[in-house]
């Protein structure tokens, strides 16, 4: 990179509010169960309680401390958007390349493949594998990734046509680079923004995701999640528990999801130049 | 009368080791032909004179025989040789004035030979002198100055006049031009003329080439001592055999040449023998060649094999073991162990197209080992399919193509690899073939890591310093670690020729490598290129839209029109002469003037017809319906029904 990343990055809003809840997320999920005051499984204290100097965000219905429920939600919930999203991103980047550095027949083969998983909608496959198979949360995860990979393979196949006709990387074949080092050396470096795009977008989705099949009640129910924690709280809205119950998860989920778009548009703006302009922010 | 020089070598002694100044040299000089001899300094022309003569000094051993008219001579026989040195065999010696007395007057040193061995009286033999010295062109005055009162030309002339007086059956001039001014030469040329005509023998020994063409009916190159090639004498500048003729008529300012001098890589002096005692009844001999800069640590000539081998821009492993002798190619005489010059690349019958675009039609391209080949045409005449089909970066549809002696194509599907190493192309825009995330150092590196040709970083560091050394680039660690768009257009070209030259290319291949750089840039880094081409004994192929920088720097030159080469041959020939109306066309609009005699209209070109036809003043029908094929006219081909003269 030929840019002072550091300096470029601390003088981007976007970057400072992205980063400090990354911060705050990564804490939760690596240190969630050490901070919960109490075992979130247990259900010795007095149901639908408010808040209390003890039990910072009140008890649930079922006499579970939320504050600590919350913590291992947000954990739950940030580790199925990271695996999902890695995992899609890998794939997405992996076919995309071949596809588009190969072409021919391979490349007919799994854009026909990208094209039929676009047209099945993610969610529907999700519900009826977790009804019907119960898979574990790391499957499920994967099943997600495997649905979700076309978008950004499509994008970095045509990224990839597109940079195959440049002369550095004609002069590469030239000079006898083989397939694996002009893909290595010359096209995966050419393509970060595309993955930051599709990571952010693939992990955004991936926790909406999982929120939204525990909202639906299709995890196992001892398991933790921001959907399962909004799903109950709205059982009981008509009490007034939704400043302490409701908005903790929802608010989480939306910050997770704002967390990552952030850093994902900060990061792609400082990496390539020239989004400057089309975003506006140094004018802005 | 005949001289015949028989497998004649001479050693000069000289202490431990001795230098070795003609080595088994053979030569057959017939009554009234006029042989030059052409070399080097060092290479033993001047050795070969004087010995003819029985002049050599007294460290000379000599082997081999000499005879006249199929009579041995014995140079030990100090009395009858005396006789026969003016009588019938005469030399105009070299550096004239020093071998004028300066106490005598020149009348009286050209009266000499008839005093002493034709036994003429003095008044008689003044007169005959006089008459000799004013048939030169040197009056009374003159003739009865000293050698120091006259100019280099008269000296010359006095020199000729002396060496003819006794109308001897054999001349030798020794560099009878050297000095002299170009109306001065044709005087010379007019003593050689008139000696043939007389039916004498005539040896020129010279350094000047077109001389040596115009004057002389068969030429023999001697390299270090040895004949390279014996060639008739109008082959020299046009058609040479052996790489040495080639490098050497190219390093000559003929008129008729526009390209600029070029020069032979590396430099040999003289070769000297070391003898090791006897092994086995065989002196054992050790041979070296000296060259300046390098002391007494001389470069290692190799024992048995060529001895241009080390400069020679076609030569295998083998060159440096095998012997070579003389054999007859055509009217040549060639020591060259590959038959004489090589083609490093021939392309035959390539055509390419991109869907329904024509790129290429069938065309044939040569490129010679060690010279350098351009393409000039149009934009959209195919240039850079052409010279990227001859880089193996691009697989014609149809033809034939030929790297080396071997078959590219079978080359490519068995080991693409080994062939890159062998091709090294430059591109148009240096900005654009080296990625932007590379240092300096990783883009020259990057052949190298590709090939696997380093075993660690730090011999990597190495060749990329020696290159960019090369190519006249700093090569300091700041400078290693800058990027792409640090540096400005002429240093980046200069880093992509590095890229280019470090895996040793045997054929560069450069597409418009000056088209974004400004004049002063461009004439620098052509400099540069072709000083490379010609220390590293590269070939290449040049590719350019403008003819007038191909002139300057190409030794043939190819143009292309729609797909094709429409002529192509010596570059001096072509653009002094060209015989395609479309080259008259590309030198005319050079200045970028309005061509009012060609016709600016596109017309539709008919299939299968002359696709110059619509522009050409010189159309008739048959262009219209017949493209016409590639025919040789002189030295060069020519697609036309109607060449100009």
């Amino acid at each position: 990179m030929h840019v002072n990343l550091k300096n470029e990055l601390l003088q981007d809003h976007w970057f400072v509010v992205g980063f400090g809840l990354a911060v705050l997320f990564a804490t939760v999920t690596l240190l969630g169960p050490p901070l919960a005051p109490f075992d979130p499984w247990d259900m010795s204290f007095a149901p639908i309680s408010p808040p209390t100097a003890q039990h910072l965000l009140g008890v649930n219905d079922g006499g579970q401390d939320i504050f600590s429920e919350l913590l291992y939600a947000v954990r739950n919930t940030v580790a199925f958007g990271l695996v999902s999203g890695l995992v899609a991103l890998t794939l997405g980047v992996i076919i995309g390349l071949i596809s588009g550095w190969f072409g021919g027949y391979i490349d007919t083969v799994l854009m026909r493949l990208a094209d039929v998983l676009l047209a099945i909608p993610a969610i529907m496959i999700l519900i009826l594998t977790a009804a019907l198979l119960r898979p574990s949360p790391v499957v499920l995860a994967l099943i997600l990734a495997g649905l979700m990979w076309p978008t950004i393979s499509k994008a970095i196949r045509a990224q990839t046509l597109s940079l195959r006709e440049g002369l550095h990387i004609r002069a590469a074949e030239q000079i006898g680079g083989g397939n694996w080092y002009i893909i290595r050396r010359h096209l995966m470096p050419e393509m970060f923004p595309l993955y930051l795009i599709g990571f952010a977008a693939k992990a955004r989705m991936a926790m909406f995701m999982e929120a939204s099949l525990a909202f639906l009640g299709l995890f196992d129910p001892s398991r933790k999640s921001l959907g399962m924690m909004i799903s109950y709280a709205l059982k009981y809205y008509y009490m007034d528990i939704w400043w302490n119950w409701l908005l903790p998860p929802i608010g989480c989920l939306s910050l997770l999801i704002m967390t990552v778009t952030f850093l994902a548009i900060s990061l792609e703006k400082v990496l390539d130049p020239r989004l400057k302009e089309t975003l506006g922010e140094r004018t802005a | 009368m005949s001289l015949s020089i028989d497998r004649l070598s001479v050693l000069y002694q000289d202490g431990l080791h001795s230098i070795q100044a003609l080595d088994e040299v053979s030569l057959e000089l017939k009554p009234g032909v006029c042989l030059a001899l052409i070399g080097e300094s060092g290479s033993g022309k001047t050795t070969l004179g004087h010995a003819c003569l029985g002049l050599l000094p007294q460290n000379a051993s000599v082997e081999g025989k000499i005879s006249l008219n199929g009579q041995q001579i014995d140079y030990n026989d100090e009395t009858s040789l005396n006789q026969f040195r003016w009588n019938r065999l005469a030399m105009v010696f070299q550096n004239g004035a020093a071998s004028l007395n300066p106490v005598y007057r020149i009348i009286n040193q050209v009266a000499e030979p008839l005093i002493q061995r034709a036994d003429i009286g003095r008044a008689e033999a003044m007169l005959a002198a006089a008459q000799a010295l004013s048939e030169l062109g040197l009056n009374h005055d003159e003739c009865n100055r000293f050698s120091h009162q006259l100019s280099g030309g008269q000296i010359q002339r006095a020199l000729l006049a002396m060496a003819l007086i006794l109308d001897p059956e054999v001349l030798i001039l020794d560099e009878p031009t050297s000095g002299l001014d170009a109306v001065t030469k044709t005087i010379v040329a007019d003593v050689i003329q008139k000696a043939r005509s007389g039916n004498k023998t005539v040896l020129l020994i010279t350094h000047d080439l077109e001389f040596a063409v115009h004057n002389s009916d068969t030429i023999t190159m001697l390299y270090l001592g040895q004949i390279m090639e014996t060639l008739p004498a109008e082959d020299l500048l046009t058609s040479p055999l052996h790489p040495f003729t080639l490098a050497l008529s190219r390093s000559y300012p003929a008129m008729s040449t526009a390209r600029d001098l070029g020069g032979i890589r590396g430099d040999a002096f003289y070769r000297t023998v070391h003898q090791h005692g006897r092994q086995e009844g065989e002196i054992y001999k050790h041979s070296h060649i000296q060259s300046p800069g390098s002391g007494h640590e001389s470069s290692h000539a190799p024992p048995t094999g060529c001895l241009f081998q080390n400069r020679c821009t076609q030569a295998l492993d083998r060159c440096r073991t095998e012997p070579v002798a003389l054999e007859v190619i055509g009217d040549h005489q060639v020591r060259c162990l590959r038959h004489g010059i090589v083609s490093i690349l021939d392309l035959k019958q390539v055509e390419k197209s991109y869907g329904d675009v024509v790129a290429l039609r069938p065309t044939d391209l040569t490129i010679k080992a060690g010279e350098v080949f351009s393409i000039v045409g149009e934009t959209g005449s195919g240039k850079t399919t052409l010279a990227m089909t001859a880089a193996g970066a691009l697989k014609p549809d149809n033809g034939t193509r030929v790297f080396d002696g071997h078959d590219m194509d079978e080359w490519i599907r068995r080991d693409y690899k080994s062939l890159a190493r062998q091709i090294g192309v430059i591109y148009q825009s240096p900005a654009e073939s080296i990625s932007h995330r590379f240092t300096v150092l990783e883009a020259v590196a990057e052949p190298l890591k590709i090939h696997g040709l380093c075993r660690n970083s730090a011999e990597r560091l190495e060749r990329v310093i020696k290159v960019l050394a090369h190519v006249h680039l700093s090569t300091d660690k700041a400078f290693l670690g800058r990027y792409p768009h640090e540096l400005n257009m002429g240093a980046l070209q200069r880093v992509s020729m590095a890229r280019a030259l470090v895996l040793n290319p045997s054929l560069l291949i450069a597409d418009e490598p000056t088209s974004s750089l400004d004049p002063s840039v461009q004439a620098k880094v052509l400099k540069l290129l072709l000083d490379l081409q010609i220390e590293l004994g590269l070939s290449m192929l040049f590719v350019t839209h403008d003819i007038g920088l191909a002139r300057k720097i190409s030794d043939r030159l190819g143009v292309m029109l729609q797909g094709r080469l429409i002529e192509f041959g010596p570059a001096s020939l072509v653009i002094d002469k060209p015989a395609h109306p479309y080259t008259r066309l590309l030198i005319d609009s050079v200045s970028g003037l309005s061509q009012k005699s060609f016709n600016s209209r596109s017309g539709r070109v008919e299939p299968g017809g002359c696709p110059f036809e619509p522009r050409c003043p010189r159309a008739k029908d048959v262009c219209k319906n017949k493209n016409p094929q590639i025919l040789e006219r002189g030295h060069r081909s020519v697609a036309c029904h109607f060449p100009l003269e």
